[in-house]
């Protein structure tokens, strides 16, 4: 059988989690309101409104243009994209065409073994084609052979990125959404959650046999709301056009819709004659000027990038990939254990350990915050040190981590507070020692009659008074005293 | 003389120092309307009488009740020692073109006849923050698309008070009419390639067209977005000058509006024309035009009348003290309209798309299931021929396969027209003028119904409007004669970007040496007869 | 000079626009429109060099004149009620249109 691979090409929008809309002062996020509750002239396209740019969708879009290694314009411009739609409320869209926010740009995504066919871990240079602003439609649902609309998500900032036809695998397109949903939350510019449509993907899809390099007729998915549904979506269209291929018949450029629900693809609408966008500059606004200043300003707080921190962790701390890979998954924990670790200063790796397996854990059921939380990465590196120091016990400091989450006090403070140190003051354990023996009377005298073995039972009823904070030699040595004194 | 033909800076001295109210001045003008401006438009389709044909027709809302209302509460805040603002009472009216909030507005179009603007156009607030009061809005031509008013789907639509047989010009012509009638001291207008000017012309006033981003574009419905400006039409310099400084100035809802203090336009505006190098341009002295059958270009001298005023004018500020320039050249005035035909209609056919019957204004009653058949119903009952006209021109000059060729082209010329009046405005350059001097109209006002129809020639009558708006330079049509028939006769002094006050002071300064001239103390037809 | 817009193109444009035209006012409207391209022919004979710029406003925005971008700052609309309540038709809060009919195609 003819060996055949996928070209993959990946199309986003992707809302910016501004305040505002692009173009208007209305709240941008209208996810859990009513329809038309945030509108204003501007997003309505009522006569006569003029647009006026938000300051910080530009800012975030430069975040994103720089991320992905694009070359940003200090000249942009603004065009209208000219359509009717009834979600389309001034019958063209104000977008980006010839002169974007940034040209240029490139991915390089690491595609872990588990999501490579021969099980062999790769890295795929995956280039972008368009990166530009531009703002939502509405929103628009059939009801009785009807139309509904809604105007809340007019003028919600997007950014559309476009790659290049790069991709080879239904997997890899699913690590590139999985790599891109990481770095709009690690830069902080977009919520990236594909069930609520701030990260949108429709895929280009074509086959050819393996070595060729001319790119056939593709088909586009549209409508695909998670990134499972987008690897499940593509490797389906795979098999059907090599289906198609194999029996002879030619792949036609369809528009595809996934059906989430049976889980296959169906065939939309055929595409009218191509649209005619008239795409022309939007005379209502000037032209974005990134200067040097400002670009600066905008990226004084570049932070480093996921990918890089992630080899930097591996390289720097000794970490195992999949330790790097987990701590670096999102910014706010992969700060936490770095900070952690610096606070700690002992072995990075036993940091790992401890975030990954306990604190973690507790992040996640408890859907907290890693920046926020009252166990900050002193007071971790603080239990850290202080079983190391046998201050305390491991499972102490287990269970000191909730303790402090709880209490925000000082690890320090609550073992002292509690009486949770292993204790090795004479007079405490031999108060306690002096209770086991007093409540023992018959275990004293058989002890004394010679059965010495018993020490070990008099020892284990002080840690058990004790809770297992003794100093056991200590608690020993005491008995011994207390038992033999009586007698002498 | 009654108190509707004061000037509006006299009214609004007299409503200030309380020798009048600005509820007498609202009667006043509310009184010459009701006794010269017939009928309102109106979308229903009535034959003309005779009696409509002697009539200014300017008005389609008259807000009559409103205006007394804010002129009483004008005359209580200065009762009460506040104060209401620089045009305190003034009477306005408004092109039909601007929002205003809780008021009809329709764009002389049917499509939007039922539209209420839920806000106020920056220009209408500040110019009602400033005192003056709002009449009502007045006709225009469909969306602006004319030079005659004669498109305007409300009829009748507005006549030239001068002789009613002839139009008042356009697309600003129920502001000129208005202006011109008696009904009001000013008016807000707009001008994409000579809406303000060629009616101020036509009627006998005065007519500004500022700096492209001088004042703000919100609320004003758009035409072609990269040339439409509004600007005041008043009855003379000084008023224009003080409506404009109350209505310029950037504005956080237009992005365009430029970044730029407005000087005081009053101070020193009648310091005189000594100095001042004025220029004449050949290139304004003709216009040229396409055969309407073959497509061969014609080429005309302007009637002898239209170009003496202008030479005679030039002579008077010369007597004044101004350097009269001769033989400025201008060599790309004549691609001004065909430029203008591309951009203007690309940008229209875009503007227009949002009238589709989804969410305001017309939707077509004629039951559907489809949403296609809805759209196209809806913008054929709801657009006239002139925006239609545009509409497609837009679409086939924008096409992806036409643009390089024509809008691309065009934006070029553009800049060729742009780089005209950077020559002669450059203080370092051969010209060094302060203002060109050129004749606003190649006509005076037309007969109702004689070009109208022909959209070729219907545009050419802006070819000596329209290089100032391809260039955003400001421009000011004022009164400079009447002709053999009794007609007003326009001037247009065009200057540098934001060099408005040199051209009020050079309008001014002809305006006061011409004051005691006999044209000036005729009136037009419809005031005829009155003491 | 020959006819540019021809009937077939004439009704492209037609259609593009959304416009539905009585037979009369179409013709009307095309002869209108080739009288335009005619003395639209004039802007092609200009001769342009190539490196002639164009010019999206008349007027230079210079960066001193340019209003700088909007802060992100939240002011509600006080009356979207106001806007919805120009709609033709609305049904619980939504405005309602004619669907589109899809053709379904094997």
């Amino acid at each position: 059988m003819t060996d055949y691979e996928a070209v993959i090409g990946l199309e986003t929008h992707i809302q910016l989690n501004t305040v505002t809309k692009v173009f208007c002062s209305c709240k941008a996020d209208s996810w859990f309101d009513p329809p038309h509750t945030n509108i204003c002239p501007v997003c309505c396209g009522l006569p006569g409104v003029l647009p006026v740019l938000n300051k910080a969708v530009v800012e975030k879009g430069v975040l994103l243009a720089r991320a992905m290694n694009a070359e940003i314009r200090p000249l942009s411009f603004f065009d209208r994209k000219n359509y009717f739609y009834p979600d389309l409320p001034k019958g063209y869209q104000i977008s980006q065409f010839d002169q974007s926010l940034a040209r240029g740009g490139y991915l390089d995504l690491p595609i872990p073994a588990a999501a490579s066919p021969d099980k062999q871990a790769y890295t795929r240079h995956v280039t972008i084609w368009k990166l530009h602003i531009e703002e939502d439609a509405g929103k628009t649902k059939v009801s009785n052979q009807r139309r509904l609309i809604d105007f809340n998500r007019c003028g919600v900032p997007l950014v559309e990125m476009v790659t290049g036809p790069d991709l080879r695998t239904a997997d890899e397109a699913a690590q590139y959404l999985i790599r891109l949903r990481q770095l709009l939350r690690w830069l902080g510019i977009s919520e990236a959650d594909m069930e609520k449509a701030h990260l949108r993907c429709d895929a280009n899809v074509s086959i050819r046999v393996r070595g060729e390099t001319k790119l056939n007729p593709k088909t586009e998915i549209k409508n695909v709301n998670s990134i499972d549904a987008v690897r499940e979506a593509i490797a389906r269209e795979i098999e059907r056009q090599i289906r198609e291929v194999e029996a002879g018949r030619h792949i036609e450029a369809w528009t595809l819709e996934w059906d989430e629900d049976s889980g296959t693809l169906k065939k939309m609408r055929s595409k009218e004659t191509e649209a005619d966008y008239r795409y022309f500059r939007e005379p209502d606004l000037l032209p974005i000027r990134l200067d040097e200043g400002w670009q600066r300003q905008i990226l004084a707080d570049f932070p480093e990038l996921p990918l890089e921190r992630r080899a930097r962790f591996v390289e720097q701390y000794n970490l195992p990939e999949y330790d790097a890979d987990i701590l670096t998954s999102e910014r706010k924990l992969s700060d936490y254990y770095e900070n952690t670790v610096k606070s700690y200063g002992g072995d990075p790796k036993k940091v790992s350990n401890w975030l990954m397996n306990d604190v973690l854990r507790m992040i996640n059921d408890q859907g907290l915050n890693p920046q926020e939380m009252q166990l900050t990465p002193d007071a971790l590196a603080e239990i850290l040190k202080l079983v190391d120091a046998g201050t305390i016990n491991i499972n102490t400091g287990k269970a000191l981590l909730q303790k402090v989450q709880e209490s925000g006090k000082k690890p320090g403070a609550i073992v002292a507070e509690e009486g949770l140190g292993l204790v090795s003051d004479d007079s405490t354990i031999r108060e306690v020692c002096q209770a086991v023996l007093a409540e023992s009377p018959n275990e004293v005298a058989a002890y004394r009659a010679g059965k010495v073995t018993l020490i070990g039972w008099f020892v284990g009823g002080v840690m058990k008074k004790m809770r297992g904070k003794a100093d056991a030699s200590l608690a020993r040595q005491i008995l011994e005293d207390l038992l033999n004194e009586k007698n002498g | 003389m009654e108190i509707c033909d004061l000037n509006a800076l006299e009214l609004a001295r007299l409503v200030r120092s309380r020798q009048t109210s600005a509820v007498e001045v609202v009667k006043s003008c509310l009184e010459r309307v009701a006794q010269v401006d017939g009928r309102p438009g109106s979308l229903e389709q009535m034959p003309l009488s005779d009696e409509d044909k002697k009539r200014v027709h300017a008005f389609i809302t008259l807000t009559g009740e409103n205006a007394l209302q804010q002129a009483e509460k004008v005359d209580q805040m200065l009762a009460a020692g506040e104060d209401p603002g620089v045009l305190a009472g003034v009477p306005f009216t408004v092109k039909d073109i601007f929002c205003v909030q809780d008021t009809l507005t329709t764009a002389a179009s049917k499509i939007l006849a039922n539209f209420t603007a839920p806000y106020t156009a920056t220009p209408v607030q500040r110019m009602q923050d400033a005192g003056a009061i709002l009449l009502g809005k007045v006709n225009l031509d469909e969306f602006t698309y004319g030079s005659s008013n004669e498109s305007s789907a409300y009829q009748p639509s507005p006549r030239n008070p001068w002789n009613t047989d002839r139009v008042p010009g356009g697309s600003s012509g129920g502001s000129a009419a208005s202006v011109a009638a008696g009904e009001a001291p000013l008016s807000l207008g707009t001008d994409t390639a000579g809406s303000i000017r060629q009616p101020a012309a036509f009627c006998g006033v005065v007519g500004v067209k500022p700096t492209y981003g001088r004042v703000s574009r919100y609320g004003l419905i758009a035409f072609a977005s990269s040339l439409d400006c509004p600007g005041p039409v008043a009855r003379d310099v000084k008023d224009a000058a003080a409506m404009l400084g109350v209505i310029a100035g950037s504005d956080e809802r237009d992005a365009t509006a430029a970044r730029l203090a407005v000087p005081d336009y009053l101070e020193g505006i009648e310091e005189g024309v000594k100095g001042l190098r004025i220029g004449l341009s050949p290139d304004y002295f003709r216009i040229t035009y396409p055969d309407p059958v073959s497509g061969e270009l014609l080429s005309q001298p302007l009637p002898e009348e239209v170009a003496r005023a202008v030479t005679e004018a030039a002579e008077k500020l010369s007597a004044m003290g101004a350097d009269i320039v001769e033989g400025v050249p201008m060599p790309n005035t004549r691609f001004g309209i065909p430029a203008y035909f591309v951009i203007s209609r690309v940008e229209a056919a875009s503007n227009l798309h949002r009238y589709d019957g989804v969410k305001y204004g017309l939707r077509s009653e004629a039951p559907t299931a489809d949403l296609k058949e809805m759209y196209k119903i809806t913008r054929n009952q709801g657009f006239g021929p002139q925006p239609k006209l545009r509409i497609l021109m837009g679409m086939y000059v924008s096409a992806a396969q036409y643009s390089e060729q024509y809008y691309r082209r065009a934006l070029q010329v553009r800049t060729l027209i742009r780089q005209d009046f950077e020559a002669i405005f450059d203080p370092a350059g051969a010209y060094r003028l302060d203002a060109l001097l050129t004749p606003t109209t190649p006509t005076t006002a037309f007969k109702m119904a004689s070009l109208y129809g022909d959209s070729v020639l219907m545009q050419y009558a802006d070819q000596l409007t329209v290089p100032a708006n391809h260039a955003g330079v400001p421009g000011i049509s004022l009164p400079a004669g009447l002709d053999n028939e009794g007609l007003p006769i326009g001037i247009q002094l065009l200057g540098a970007d934001y060099a408005e006050k040199t051209l009020f002071r050079a309008a001014r300064a002809y305006e006061m040496t011409t004051q005691e001239e006999d044209w000036r103390k005729q009136k037009p037809e419809v005031l005829r007869g009155r003491s | 000079m020959s006819e540019q817009i021809t009937k077939e193109v004439f009704d492209h444009l037609v259609g593009l626009a959304a416009l539905q035209l009585e037979m009369e006012q179409a013709e009307y409207l095309r002869k209108q429109l080739n009288n335009q391209l005619k003395a639209i022919a004039e802007l092609e004979a200009i001769p342009l060099e190539k490196d002639v710029p164009i010019s999206l406003h008349g007027v230079p925005y210079e960066a001193s004149l340019s209003a700088p971008p909007r802060e992100d700052e939240w002011k509600p609309y006080p009356d979207p009620a106001g806007i919805l309540a120009q709609a033709p038709q609305v049904v619980d809060g939504y405005i309602v249109v004619p669907d589109i009919p899809h053709t379904e195609l094997k």
